[in-house]
């Protein structure tokens, strides 16, 4: 055996040598720097072109393998042929027939090769798991390569070989154009969607290949042109190609903050100094807190104090900063302890979900906000409505191009979009107020009806529907967008009551009745809300923020209109026992089916009844509700001002405008709030709702040395999460007399 | 067989070594006399409150016991994860029949005088 070395060990057993031949020798047939020296086609370039699309099909597709896809990272085809090629014949393809089908052929090749790398569980061999990480980085390689190419605009040169199949009128069109379009169409959301893997580490410069990087291209190359004038015509000229539009525009936008984008220049510069204040502010007072309790003399100073317990016991603790203080001490003994109570491990995320994650912030360079922005308001004047009346029609048929990441993308990117209207028209408000300018009219002018296609009926069943079946199947990643998509409906409705039409108010006034209408959804809201268990911060998000939306604005809503009605489904039990008499009296076999059938029937019986909002609050206020907002409020460092004012709204809800304050008599409660006012690493003192926090739980502490010198059994009962038998005694003192029957 | 090898006494004896059971925090311990009966105890000699404006002082003394009695029971684990595994126990029928009998035990006694009245 000859001697080999290392790295030609790895490489021959990772691929297979004679497809590594193949390959390299089509490449090498592909083209090479000619004798002017640029970049010249072979003399079988489109053969060549051809045969490596079969390669990539049939030995990557059909064996289920990667080396193919492996070989062409290693042999550099994409930034030293590909992208040359479509460099070279970019000006010429839209009238030379063969450099056409030459840049089509190219750009069939690129489709797969940026198709972005997921492995499958089930389908997935070693040999993906191997080839993985290298083509996830070959990958951003070539988004960077395309992205900053320098000679031409390789972009625009994909959406321009799609052109004249754009041009043929749908029903004319051959089902080759139709593909011509869709592969062009894929390429620019490949690119959209590359982003850096979280879990193989990058080299070089994540800037080139940012998502403001992306959009600054896209920008440049009329991309948002070519998305904004297939959007806008969806459904006349375009209608299998919505979802990948849905898909290019989730990943240009997850992430992205709509109320950020709309900030003007000043303000959005005084606000990220304000910004950059109070996080310095919040690392001043953690440091001071430091400062507080750190050691006055060096660290072998060796000072060891005795803390004294009942029965002649004493426990030791050493370091002199505990001396004279009897909390740090307590602290400190705590902390000491080696064990932990083992967790449970967390949840897998699967690498789709990673990668849809939206709840993540991205940040943008101020050009691509810009430039974002501009394309968001002409989407919205012009695509929106017609891009989601047709979207939300191919969900509700279940259309094969539909797969079933889609509906949540859908429900994000309407939320998004909502959002986004929202914040424009206060800009455009706030600048009207300011000035007597033009804009003023405009902005009283324009309705809603930019966004009206996800604000009717049809879009409340869909989303209803959504969010059920999500919560049935446990996808809390789609119930976290259905939730998104419900507040900001919610919020825009809001926003639309106040709005200076009447025509505006009067649809809201309709929209609400129809929101609040159905009891089934006011029972979801609570039912989510309660039933939170280590779904992520996302998600524990989204749902506190639905149901503090939701409740403070039926809340408005039912004193507004004092007799509102809902539909409940009542359980019609005496029809079911008639219906079981008249069986046993009839006693046949027919009667059996029918009975079940009746009886679901009799069950599902639909009702009107007077709606009290005292009730439904006291529905909202239980120990599922309690425990979701505590371990919401568990974050209280990286929770903004709104979100910890959400929280202690709820709070104080439970505590005393329900009085059920026992709910919340548990020492592990007792100790959170007691830490987040009296630190080590509380709130900061000098945020915005501090003082709120401060003179809530004061409150709430009196009440629970109040509570617990009267009735010393609480002592015990604080251990525990409430059982609802003795709730009312623990509250009240007395148990709660039944009414008696006579 | 054991007359073969000579009464077997030239066999080497294993001695396998079983494990020291780790103590656990269950509805057993929290119930033995260093559990909750000893928290009803003491929370009648410890707790005094000074009361209005002294709220958090009078929280903060009674996190104290708290964590001072969780350490007692069961040293092993910090404050707040004894807490959750408490908390946890509360779930189970006994400790809710348990902390039922605690609660009735402290109310004033209703049902007596309206039997003696009918």
């Amino acid at each position: 055996m000859p001697q080999t070395t290392l790295d030609e060990w790895t490489k021959e057993s990772q691929v297979d040598p004679e497809i590594r031949a193949h390959v390299y020798s089509l490449i090498s047939a592909l083209g090479g720097i000619g004798d002017d020296g640029t970049y010249a086609l072979g003399d079988n370039a489109l053969l060549c072109l051809k045969d490596l699309r079969k390669w990539l099909k049939f030995a990557d597709g059909q064996l289920n393998r990667r080396d193919v896809a492996r070989c062409m990272a290693e042999a550099n085809l994409v930034k030293g042929d590909l992208l040359e090629i479509l460099a070279k014949i970019s000006e010429k393809v839209l009238h030379d027939k063969l450099k056409h089908r030459v840049a089509v052929a190219s750009l069939e090749l690129l489709v797969p090769l940026t198709w972005p790398f997921e492995i499958d569980p089930v389908e997935a061999t070693v040999n993906h798991h191997r080839h993985g990480p290298y083509i996830q980085l070959a990958q951003i390689g070539y988004k960077r390569a395309i992205l900053q190419y320098d000679r031409a605009r390789i972009l625009q040169t994909a959406i321009r070989i799609a052109l004249p199949s754009m041009a043929i009128p749908l029903r004319e069109r051959p089902l080759r154009d139709e593909g011509i379009i869709r592969i062009a169409l894929y390429f620019i959301r490949n690119i959209a969607m590359l982003s850096p893997p979280s879990n193989v580490p990058m080299d070089g410069d994540e800037a080139e290949i940012s998502r403001s990087a992306t959009i600054d291209t896209f920008h440049e190359q009329d991309i948002f042109q070519a998305i904004l004038s297939v959007a806008s015509s969806i459904g006349d000229e375009f209608v299998t190609q919505d979802v990948v539009i849905l898909e290019i525009l989730f990943y240009l936008l997850k992430g992205i903050d709509a109320e950020k984008l709309f900030l003007e220049e000043k303000k959005l510069s005084t606000k990220n100094t304000e910004e950059l204040k109070s996080l310095i502010q919040k690392e001043k007072a953690m440091l001071a807190s430091y400062a507080r309790h750190a050691p006055s003399r060096h660290n072998r100073f060796g000072t060891m104090i005795w803390v004294k317990r009942d029965e002649d016991k004493v426990s030791t603790i050493s370091g002199q900063d505990v001396l004279g203080k009897a909390q740090k001490s307590m602290q400190k003994m705590d902390r000491t302890k080696k064990w932990n109570k083992p967790k449970r491990p967390g949840r897998k995320k699967d690498d789709e979900q990673s990668r849809e994650e939206f709840d993540l912030p991205v940040p943008m360079t101020s050009s691509a906000r810009k430039r974002l922005k501009t394309f968001v308001e002409e989407f919205l004047d012009s695509s929106f409505n017609p891009l989601f009346m047709h979207l939300r029609k191919a969900i509700e048929r279940e259309t094969d191009r539909v797969e079933t990441r889609h509906s949540r993308q859908f429900f994000y990117l309407a939320s998004w979009f909502l959002r986004a209207e929202c914040a424009r028209r206060r800009t455009i408000k706030s600048k009207a107020a300011d000035q007597k300018s033009a804009e003023a009219l405009t902005a009283e002018d324009e309705s809603y009806g930019l966004v009206a296609e996800v604000m009717n009926q049809e879009t409340f069943i869909l989303l209803n529907r959504f969010m059920q079946k999500s919560q049935d199947e446990k996808a809390w990643q789609d119930l976290n967008a259905g939730m998104k998509c419900f507040t900001q409906i919610l919020l825009t409705v809001q926003e639309m009551s106040e709005s200076a039409l009447e025509d505006d108010q009067e649809i809201a006034e309709n929209i609400q009745n129809r929101i609040f209408y159905e009891e089934s959804t006011h029972d979801r809201v609570v039912n989510v809300l309660r039933s939170y268990n280590d779904q992520g911060f996302g998600y524990l998000d989204a749902c506190t923020e639905l149901s503090h939306v939701f409740l403070r604005m039926l809340e408005r809503y039912s004193k507004q209109n004092v007799d509102l009605q809902v539909r409940s489904r009542k359980r019609a039990r005496k029809i079911r026992k008639k219906k079981a008499e008249a069986q046993g009296l009839d006693n046949d076999e027919e009667g059996h089916v029918s009975e079940t059938e009746d009886i679901t029937a009799a069950q599902r019986t639909v009702s009107d009844r007077k709606f009290d909002f005292t009730r439904f609050a006291a529905k909202f206020v239980n120990q599922g509700s309690v425990n979701t907002f505590v371990s919401f409020l568990k974050f209280y460092q990286d929770l903004d001002t709104e979100q910890l004012k959400r929280a202690h709204r709820f709070l104080y809800r439970v505590a005393f405008k329900m009085e059920l304050a026992v709910l919340l008599y548990r020492v592990d409660i007792l100790q959170l709030l007691n830490k987040m006012i009296k630190g080590p690493e509380g709130l900061d003192t000098e945020s915005p709702g501090f003082k709120e926090w401060e003179e809530f739980v004061r409150h709430f502490f009196r009440s629970v040395v109040k509570r617990v010198q009267d009735r010393p059994e609480l002592v015990v009962e604080m251990l525990f999460s409430k059982i609802p038998a003795t709730i009312f005694y623990l509250e009240h003192g007395y148990d709660r007399e039944l009414p008696s029957r006579t | 067989a054991a007359t073969d090898s000579g009464l077997g006494i030239d066999e080497e004896i294993k001695i396998v070594k079983k494990r020291q059971p780790i103590p656990k925090l269950d509805d057993n311990r929290l119930l033995s006399v260093g559990g909750v009966p000893r928290l009803r105890r003491i929370c009648k000699e410890r707790l005094r409150f000074k009361g209005k404006g002294h709220e958090y002082g009078d929280v903060a003394r009674m996190l104290n016991m708290y964590q001072l009695w969780l350490d007692d029971l069961y040293p092993r684990a910090k404050f707040a994860d004894g807490l959750a595994m408490i908390e946890k126990l509360g779930h189970t029928k006994r400790i809710q029949f348990m902390r039922k009998e605690w609660i009735d035990e402290g109310k004033p006694k209703h049902t007596t005088e309206i039997d003696s009245d009918e």
